[in-house]
């Protein structure tokens, strides 16, 4: 595998991941921008407009038979938060020519094109959207964030999350607000469409097997792409937030007909300036996350499920841009202050230093095995890349490495004193 | 060994049947750092009443023991569990038990043969207290309750339940917290004697590997075991037709979800995969994403993005199931069905279809992406008696004639089950 990446234009990126491990090559269109209340909602319903047709397709339908003409290939779109930005994600995947019954399908250049088209080239009727697109996807959009709900597992974990960043762009939901919705109509939002593509940061990904092929001419020559402005993007280089300890935990209970309670308590990492400063933390905090709660072998599994049988689901999982660990469990309803006094105390017993130098090590190797398999993957690999460049970072999967090898238990132990509940939350019926 | 090469992929599987009666498959990746193996036995939650050989009484034991002798399969005589002992060496373990097969599985991308050493002796050593036992009621109460706030899984077993009289499929793979409060160590020895005979179990490794020399390893780590003839499994009878066309239930859901559910005839040995092909094309084109029906839906807000659909089916069961969420479902069921009518009545269109049919090809070719997919793949094919491979050689002969065939055998209406779940 071989990465490598430029800038085309300023604020545009050019990222090529040349591999022969798939039979598929993966296109990525990023667009990053600031995340906050006022664009949330707006991104969200742009992202599923421009799904809708462009202007060699005006509909759904044409794309969709274009793509299955092309073997199927697969365009997909979605909106993500990663850290305080906002990212519309598109993608496409189509098979490479080796492996289709003719060879001159040249379908890289093709799958390309229909994704530049989609997203640089829209349909635009006087000077807006097509209306009717717009308000179907209102419509859906609003039905999205309306069903946050059925998911019980994963409503609960974003509950924890909002209520501990009530005024933070951390705390928004990442498909917007019902309420904002009716403020958006055909007009404003192209309006809004062609700012952002003025001052997004974008990033293009290219996957698969590229030996030989001029990707960056293809870019250059492509309608959509060349046309693009060069721009001070306008995104938050992500970095660790900071935090100060909560005079007292917070414990918010919500009901719902659950038939099992879901637990979730969201701690805080209490950095100081000093831990600000040194963007390695994080990996003392995936190695701290693991013990806790990584795998089969970690505190939470051998001592909530293994050991009192409460649950079948509990881990932890650690965010360093937001400086944060989250403990989940699924339990019996009756078994809330069991399991709430089980897990304070794993986290008290890594802070007594009650874990043994085999635990780092089992952990290390499984950190050390998941980033050896990214590359094995065409998205795990290319949303590595996209997370090292929103950050301002560029560590190759080896320097990657070496820094989680790098971790010593004294470190592990420092971090292990700053962890401090923020919020506990609890759906139950 | 015996090996076999898809030209079109530009892959191989090197199969052997071992003297005891073991079946391994070998998918060779070169280059790739994942490796992936799964080690399954042909017995699922729908094994609940058989012959053990040699014995002429038959057996009945309670429904979620496949499952629940999946969870105790890492308990080890030495007090260690299998499953601390693989994320120690830093391998991703796990395992899981459907309708018709449980798996074992890990993947590594480093100390592939010492957890091979722990993975071989686990699968091979069951290790049964009562008091192992009684613990795990609690952990697998807890994976039925989880299930239970599943809108889409209640869906989906409504569905089975309106079409199965007595098939055992219609149930929850668990079993209930009920049935497993019956069930003791003496049950476990007994279903894991009879079903985890290496003649009764296939295993599929994906990876960079030499054929020959991972066979070697995984022959020296096998216990000696006589391999059995056969095990005779008693399926009740089930008819053709359903138990009831309409089941609707209620949960706190932000839009309703449905399931239809189409009963089929058990597959004939020879036909499968072709007939699984030609169903997923017609899927595609009655409700796909280029549908003028999915158009037409989705314009009107009915339907927010396409349903899911697919041909599941084993040796005593198959059917057509499509599951989604709606803002009209009933509305979309009368379509639905009206569509299919049309199809019958008109011809197929063949522009559509060969389209269909470059596409079915893509998403098969892109299956050879993961190790962890194929080897997947590779053994739940296997234990419909299906060879992966024959998915991309068969798909050209899948012709209209044949489409038409299918569409009139499977897709009949008296046989149609509609099940919703509405906001409670």
């Amino acid at each position: 595998m071989k990465y490598n990446k430029e800038e085309i234009k300023k604020g545009i990126t050019l990222h090529q991941i040349d591999t022969d491990k798939f039979k598929t090559n993966l296109i990525a269109i990023f667009l990053s921008t600031s995340l906050n209340r006022e664009n949330v909602t707006k991104n969200s319903v742009l992202t599923s407009v421009l799904r809708r047709g462009c202007k060699k397709f005006d509909t759904q339908e044409k794309i969709s038979k274009e793509l299955e003409e092309m073997y199927g290939a697969e365009f997909d779109c979605g909106i993500s938060k990663i850290g305080k930005n906002h990212v519309l994600k598109f993608y496409i995947e189509s098979i490479n020519d080796e492996f289709l019954p003719q060879n001159d399908n040249n379908m890289l250049k093709k799958s390309i094109e229909i994704l530049s088209d989609i997203i640089f080239n829209p349909l635009v009727e006087n000077e807006g959207f097509n209306k009717e697109y717009v308000n179907q996807e209102k419509e859906n959009i609003k039905q999205i964030i309306e069903a946050k709900k059925d998911n019980r597992a994963s409503y609960a974990s974003f509950r924890c999350i909002e209520e501990m960043y009530k005024d933070s762009p951390i705390g928004l939901y990442k498909y917007g607000y019902v309420e904002d919705l009716k403020d958006i109509d055909e007009k404003n939002l192209y309006q809004y469409y062609k700012k952002l593509v003025d001052e997004c940061k974008i990033d293009i990904f290219v996957s698969g097997k590229l030996e030989n092929i001029d990707i960056k001419r293809m870019m250059n020559e492509n309608e959509g792409i060349k046309d693009l402005k060069s721009r001070d993007a306008i995104y938050v280089v992500n970095k660790s937030e900071k935090k100060q300890e909560m005079e007292k935990e917070r414990v918010v209970e919500e009901s719902l007909d659950v038939n099992q309670g879901k637990l979730v308590i969201g701690y805080d990492v209490i950095n100081d300036e000093e831990m600000l400063k040194n963007e390695d933390v994080r990996y003392i905090g995936m190695l701290y996350n693991g013990i806790v709660g990584g795998s089969a072998n970690s505190k939470l599994f051998q001592n909530v499920r293994e050991k009192a049988s409460l649950a079948y689901t509990t881990s932890s999982s650690y965010s360093y841009y937001t400086s944060n660990i989250f403990v989940n469990a699924g339990i019996d309803i009756d078994n809330y202050q069991k399991a709430v006094d089980i897990i304070k105390q794993q986290i008290k017993d890594m802070q007594d230093g009650k874990y043994t130098d085999e635990d780092i090590e089992n952990v290390r190797k499984i950190i050390i095995s998941n980033i050896n398999s990214i590359d094995d993957e065409q998205d795990t690999e290319i949303i590595y890349f996209l997370g090292q460049e929103l950050s301002g970072r560029n560590i190759s999967l080896e320097k990657y490495i070496e820094k989680i090898n790098s971790v010593t238990r004294n470190q592990i132990q420092d971090f292990a004193s700053k962890i401090k509940v923020n919020t506990i939350y609890f759906l139950r019926n | 060994m015996q090996v076999l090469e898809n030209l079109k992929i530009k892959e191989k599987v090197y199969t052997e049947k071992l003297k005891n009666g073991l079946t391994v498959m070998i998918i060779p990746k070169k280059g790739i750092g994942k490796k992936y193996i799964i080690w399954g036995t042909h017995y699922g939650s729908n094994d609940n009443k058989f012959i053990v050989p040699g014995e002429e009484q038959v057996t009945e034991v309670p429904k979620g023991v496949a499952h629940f002798l999946e969870h105790k399969m890492f308990e080890q005589e030495n007090g260690k569990n299998s499953l601390d002992v693989l994320s120690a060496l830093g391998v991703e373990a796990n395992a899981y038990t459907t309708n018709n097969h449980t798996a074992y599985l890990y993947e590594c991308t480093d100390k592939f043969y010492e957890a091979l050493d722990e993975f071989m002796d686990y699968v091979q050593h069951p290790y049964f207290t009562d008091e192992n036992v009684e613990k795990e009621k609690g952990i697998i109460e807890q994976e039925i309750m989880m299930y239970n706030d599943y809108p889409d899984w209640r869906v989906y077993l409504n569905t089975l339940e309106a079409m199965y009289y007595n098939n055992p499929v219609k149930l929850d793979i668990t079993g209930t917290a009920e049935t497993i409060s019956h069930i003791n160590k003496e049950i476990l020895y007994k279903c894991y004697k009879t079903f985890y005979n290496p003649a009764n179990m296939c295993m599929v490794i994906c990876g960079d590997f030499e054929p020959e020399e991972i066979l070697k390893e995984v022959q020296k780590r096998l216990v000696d075991v006589k391999p059995f003839i056969s095990i005779k499994r008693i399926y009740e009878e089930e008819p053709e037709n359903i138990v009831k066309s309409m089941v609707e239930d209620k949960m706190e859901v932000s839009i309703p979800l449905f399931a239809i559910g189409i009963k089929c005839a058990p597959e004939k040995e020879n036909e499968k995969v072709r007939t699984h092909i030609a169903i997923n094309i017609l899927l595609n084109m009655l409700l796909g994403k280029s549908s003028t029906l999915y158009q037409e839906l989705y314009q009107e807000g009915i339907l927010l993005s396409t349903p899911a659909s697919d041909y599941e089916f084993a040796d005593d069961y198959a059917h057509i199931i499509i599951t989604g969420e709606s803002r009209n479902p009933e509305l979309l069921y009368e379509k639905f069905k009206q569509k299919i009518n049309e199809m019958k009545n008109d011809n197929i269109d063949k522009e559509d279809f060969e389209r269909i049919k470059k596409m079915i090809y893509g998403e098969s070719v892109k299956e050879y992406n993961d190790v962890s997919f194929i080897a997947k793949m590779f053994l739940s094919d296997f234990m419909k008696g299906i060879n992966s491979f024959d998915y991309l050689e068969e798909i050209e002969s899948v012709d209209i004639q044949f489409a038409k065939q299918i569409l009139k055998d499977k897709f009949k209406e008296e046989k149609m089950v509609f099940s919703v779940i509405k906001n409670s």
